[in-house]
């Protein structure tokens, strides 16, 4: 069973940890953001696993939050960075492969281009407009300050940090959390 | 003020052994080493060659290996290590599919990367320049330009005067689990040979490389008396906002990228002498991305000598973008362009000055190495003669 409260504490640590670089937030979601929450739903393409539809759903969240319907304006979309962090990405599609590869099997070919984030990120960045840079991390607690490295290098006015941990065991395990920041203007760039 | 990055050590190893001579011989002479698979069983699959070494490389142990290779060409002592912080681009753990569940969390790519950080002596302190949320280690997982962003990103580090230096390493080395995914993909060629651009390519083959550099601050480079090999001069890191795995068929994405390396160097299109091309060798990407030069680089790319070179060395997904990144520096050193192998004829679809069976002697004060990846994720780093 899901524990909300503890899920609640991923985005605010991200909101948190944002904030301690001097980034403001323009808007901010989590899966599960309440002990009903229902799976998100399934992403056409992406198959057995729980990890795609996991980071679209807080990016809709959130992204629907800050702007309403897809896609951003231009001149907002291209001007906006994804940062996608995920500790083990998709373990579960990765867990899949392995024990398919070590039977002698054959490996669907859908699972091709779900082998790396970047491709939710795809799907995320082609629904919502998204056209600034598009960066995968595995470092937990390296979003907030990748995402102000961007700004702060001139690549986008606004980034998408989302952090999707999905669970190593079973999906009910899993939760991400989404903020949109840029640089708050009060505080100015990181010296 | 922004401080100019410089590139003082490299290293590499690829499936034509370690160091980067045979990598730079190999791209010149266009001798790729694309054979069956030893390493893993391919009886099952459509395709069964990769560029790879012999036996069985520990990924870890080859990482070592190129950062302290690289921090020794640096001249970086044991204290000067303390203070250099490690980007590192994988696409994992490659032990973490088969851990036991319990142990999945230690075999993550952070994990990975904070053991090279602890076998090589390089800093673990928490903060770059003490405002940061998060320990200095990061880990790039972008796919193919998982490398080519981390240099971009080492480099704003320097120019943003937040760190002195930083060591960028990558690796990939070819195992069961991506192969059969290509394979099941339809990605990889058919025909036995990577033809980036030309008329007849079938797609891209696998290749082993572990790769590593040193990005500098001019400044302190002088202070070490290091080697500047080359300077990175420009860079930049788009989307396509296109498609989950299609690059955008126009190629503007790559085209931003590009421009924006450029007009941050203050170097016009004409003077860029050579372009490393992404030029996976699949047919809709190598058009993709001939449209993008055209589009940012005007008459210009009807001239520019191009390559791609992972006609030879392979396809190193995560690493690829920092094996074609040295590849480039070493040949703007040595006077010679490498040559695009495996090419037949044209493409009208990839009107461009191929480098075809010969290298080009040339000097050129500027390069490009470009990246493109699923996502629609794109890379432009502008490498300077130093």
């Amino acid at each position: 069973m899901t524990n909300v409260a503890t899920d609640r504490r991923l985005v605010d640590d991200l909101v948190a940890s944002v904030q301690s670089v001097g980034l403001s937030v323009t808007a901010s979601s989590a899966w599960p953001d309440r002990a009903d929450d229902p799976p998100p739903p399934a992403l056409p393409g992406f198959v057995l696993s729980s990890f795609s539809p996991l980071v679209a759903e807080v990016a809709e969240r959130c992204l629907g939050a800050a702007a309403g319907l897809p896609p951003l304006p231009l001149a907002r979309g291209d001007r906006t960075a994804f940062v996608l962090v995920s500790p083990l990405g998709d373990v579960a599609a990765a867990v899949h492969v392995a024990q398919t590869v070590d039977r002698g099997g054959r490996v669907g070919p859908l699972l091709f281009f779900q082998s790396v984030p970047n491709s939710v990120a795809g799907y995320v960045a082609a629904r919502w407009g998204i056209a600034g840079p598009v960066v995968c991390l595995a470092s937990p607690g390296a979003g907030p300050d990748v995402a102000g490295l961007l700004i702060d290098d001139g690549e986008a006015d606004e980034v998408l940090v989302i952090i999707a941990d999905q669970s190593y065991m079973d999906a009910a395990g899993d939760r991400a959390a989404a903020v949109l920041v840029r640089r708050d203007a009060s505080k100015g760039a990181n010296p | 003020m922004v401080e100019a990055a410089v590139v003082s050590g490299v290293a590499a190893v690829s499936a034509f052994g370690r160091g980067t001579r045979p990598l730079l011989s190999a791209t010149l002479a266009a001798t790729p080493v694309f054979r069956r698979v030893e390493r893993f069983d391919v009886s099952r699959r459509r395709v069964s060659v990769a560029a790879t070494l012999p036996g069985q490389p520990d990924l870890l142990e080859e990482l070592v290996g190129v950062v302290d290779q690289a921090c020794g060409e640096a001249g970086l002592d044991e204290r000067a290590r303390e203070t250099c912080p490690l980007l590192l681009a994988v696409h994992g753990d490659p032990t973490l599919a088969r851990a036991d569940v319990d142990d999945r969390p230690a075999h993550s790519a952070q994990s990975l990367a904070d053991r090279v950080v602890a076998r090589t002596g390089l800093s673990d302190k928490l903060g770059l320049d003490g405002r940061l949320a998060s320990p200095p280690t990061r880990v790039y997982t972008s796919a193919c330009v998982a490398a080519s962003t981390a240099v971009a990103d080492a480099a704003t580090l320097v120019a943003l005067g937040r760190a002195d230096r930083v060591v960028v390493a990558a690796g990939y080395l070819v195992e069961s689990d991506q192969f059969a995914l290509f394979d099941a993909g339809r990605a990889l060629a058919t025909d036995g040979s990577v033809r980036p651009f030309s008329a007849g390519r079938t797609g891209l083959l696998l290749g082993d490389g572990v790769a590593a550099v040193v990005i500098s601050s001019a400044a302190a480079a002088a202070r070490r008396d290091a080697p500047v090999l080359a300077r990175v001069a420009g860079w930049s890191r788009t989307g396509d906002a296109y498609h989950v795995c299609q690059p955008r068929p126009d190629g503007a994405g790559l085209a931003r990228a590009i421009g924006t390396a450029l007009r941050r160097a203050g170097v016009r299109a004409d003077e860029v002498g050579y372009v490393n091309a992404h030029g996976s060798g699949t047919p809709f990407s190598d058009a993709a991305e001939a449209a993008a030069l055209h589009l940012a680089l005007g008459s210009h790319a009807d001239r520019v000598p191009v390559s791609s070179t992972k006609s030879v060395h392979g396809q190193a997904l995560e690493a690829s973008g920092l094996l074609e990144f040295i590849v480039t520096v070493l040949a703007m050193r040595e006077g010679c362009l490498p040559v695009n192998a495996g090419y037949l004829e044209p493409d009208p679809e990839c009107r461009l000055d191929i480098i075809a069976g010969e290298p080009r002697e040339a000097s050129p004060r500027y390069a490009l190495s470009l990246n493109a990846a699923f996502g629609g994720a794109n890379t432009a780093l502008l490498v300077g003669a130093a």
